[in-house]
């Protein structure tokens, strides 16, 4: 029985009445020509000659009503565009409802919150002045240029169900609304023009640029492109852009005891998906959540920064060949006292250094260089010729020859200073 | 209205939920938007690292290219943002962003080593 064009039919269902997560079934079908059967066909010919209780909705079948939205493996189209031919090679046909609406019964969902979204973006013509004539639009007239083919938006649900950020925002309206507030945005008949771009950027700049919308359209609108039109618009238009007044949620929290006693019979807020529906409790939430991780990321950030700027003056500082002196100036068995300066660069911090040192020449070859700052409280040092040692004119501190402690309070000998010799120029290495 | 509230309506299904064939079918786009949003969680660790241990090669290479990803899809949202590109352009743009940010990662490190 089962032949070459034998498909799997995978649909997905959910009886209200047992309620549940509800589940794909499986179907068999002989699919004799997939080019010329539609997604439409084969599920008007398993509720025929299978199972009756499968539910779906469909009118026009020629891609005019937008009834028969849903997720044809993995991509939403409408059933009856879609023929089994443009499905991948391979794969079962799998059918599912949309995403982001309440499923009623198989592939059956409420689309209430998508109409009540719509509404929300104030989808009707206003005219701006009462005409008895009907206007002339040229074809090439800006606005209608602009406008393009984004009035033939069929509310099919398609774009809401395929964009990952409808779900995550309450507060957007999803591209179908918001193509539909573009549409008479771009439109300089209409009156509406403010309270429509104050509603619409309410919501437009929670699209993320992904083109899911664009990419599923089964009319090839761009709600992305329409986005993006209303997002320049609003650049242009900064000053007729007033905020909101605040959503009936967000005063609820307030009033919320002298609301339940004096007024009980209050009318619930028309839809709980419409726009600007955002409890305040997320709206608290979030707003400490953002200063949770803004704090998070200054600390992180500072300390990181704070290190690279505050780290290098923590190191041991480099240290730096100086030029003490031509060797000639230097005689042989003599001590000679020497200020080298020089610059020293410490981060963003240089200065001038002036740093005493003693040197001492036994031979041609041979140099001690001592630092002639004393050990004990950083006097400065002299050599003196007489008595045959450094000493400290500060508190009586004195030195041997080779810089060794002979009297007084010093604590340890006086440090000696690498050098070199290099082209007759005598160097000493300090910091 | 009343009748339709007796119902028990299930939850609505969310995107990728029961839907075997999504992942694979996913639109261009999509990864764009994704890769650049995981290049900045990379921009900020390696930043960090780059910052506490400096002049590493390996990590160096790693964060430029964290950073060349992440800056030639953020061109491409600019492009279509300011209507600079066509927007039937969004498909072509991802591969040739991201082959310029690359082609700019390789210039720039071999200029450097």
């Amino acid at each position: 029985m089962e032949s070459q064009s034998t498909r799997t039919v995978r649909i997905f269902r959910y009886d209200p009445e047992k309620g549940g997560e509800g589940a794909f079934q499986t179907y068999k079908l002989d699919i004799p020509d997939p080019n010329t059967t539609t997604i439409l066909d084969v599920l008007l010919r398993i509720q025929k000659e299978q199972d009756s209780t499968l539910a779906f909705r469909f009118a026009c079948r020629v891609n005019m009503c937008g009834s028969c939205g849903m997720v044809i493996n993995g991509r939403e189209g409408l059933a009856c565009k879609t023929n089994v031919c443009d499905l991948p090679a391979g794969q079962d046909i799998t059918l599912r409802p949309l995403n982001h609406f309440p499923v009623v019964k198989d592939l059956v969902v409420d689309m209430g919150p998508f109409f009540a979204k719509y509404e929300d973006a104030l989808p009707f013509f206003e005219p701006l002045e009462k005409r008895t004539e009907p206007y002339i639009i040229k074809p090439d007239d800006p606005n209608r240029v602009d406008i393009g083919m984004a009035t033939d938006c069929i509310a099919c649900g398609c774009c809401v169900s395929s964009c990952t950020m409808v779900d995550n925002h309450d507060s957007y309206c999803g591209p179908a609304a918001l193509n539909r507030a573009f549409t008479l945005l771009a439109d300089t008949r209409d009156a509406l023009f403010e309270a429509r771009l104050t509603r619409a950027l309410d919501s437009c700049y929670n699209c993320r640029t992904e083109f899911n919308c664009t990419e599923v359209c089964p009319k090839s609108i761009s709600g992305t492109r329409a986005i993006k039109y209303i997002q320049r618009l609003a650049l242009k238009n900064l000053k007729s852009v007033r905020p909101l007044p605040p959503h009936p949620a967000e005063t609820a929290a307030a009033h919320a005891p002298e609301k339940a006693a004096a007024a009980p019979e209050t009318p619930p807020p028309a839809h709980p998906c419409a726009c600007g529906g955002v409890d305040a409790s997320r709206r608290s939430f979030l707003k400490s959540a953002t200063g949770i991780v803004g704090a998070g990321v200054v600390i992180s950030l500072g300390a990181v920064l704070g290190t690279a700027a505050v780290g290098p003056t923590l190191n041991d500082l480099p240290s730096q060949w100086v030029d003490a002196g031509k060797d000639k100036d230097f005689p042989v068995g003599k001590i000679v006292s020497v200020t080298l300066r020089y610059s020293r660069t410490q981060a963003f911090h240089k200065e001038n250094k002036q740093f005493p040192v003693l040197v001492r020449r036994d031979s041609e070859k041979d140099f001690i260089c001592f630092s002639s700052i004393c050990t004990h409280l950083g006097c400065a040092v002299t050599w003196d010729e007489l008595s045959n040692r450094f000493r400290c004119a500060c508190h009586g501190g004195a030195f041997d020859r080779d810089g060794k402690v002979i009297a007084g309070p010093p604590p340890s000998p006086l440090p000696r200073l690498p050098w070199k010799l290099e082209n007759g120029i005598l160097k000493v290495e300090v910091v | 209205m009343n009748n339709a509230s007796d119902l028990e309506y299930r939850k609505p299904m969310q995107w990728g939920e029961l839907d075997p064939y999504r992942r694979g079918r996913t639109h261009v786009g999509m990864w764009a938007w994704l890769l650049q949003r995981v290049s900045a969680v990379f921009i900020v660790v390696l930043l960090v690292l780059h910052l506490c241990f400096t002049y590493k090669p390996y990590l160096q290479f790693l964060l430029l290219l964290a950073v060349a990803l992440h800056a030639s899809l953020g061109l491409r949202v600019i492009l279509l943002d300011f209507n600079l590109a066509k927007i039937s352009s969004a498909r072509r743009l991802v591969p040739w962003t991201l082959i310029l940010g690359v082609a700019a990662v390789v210039i720039a490190w071999f200029a450097i080593y």
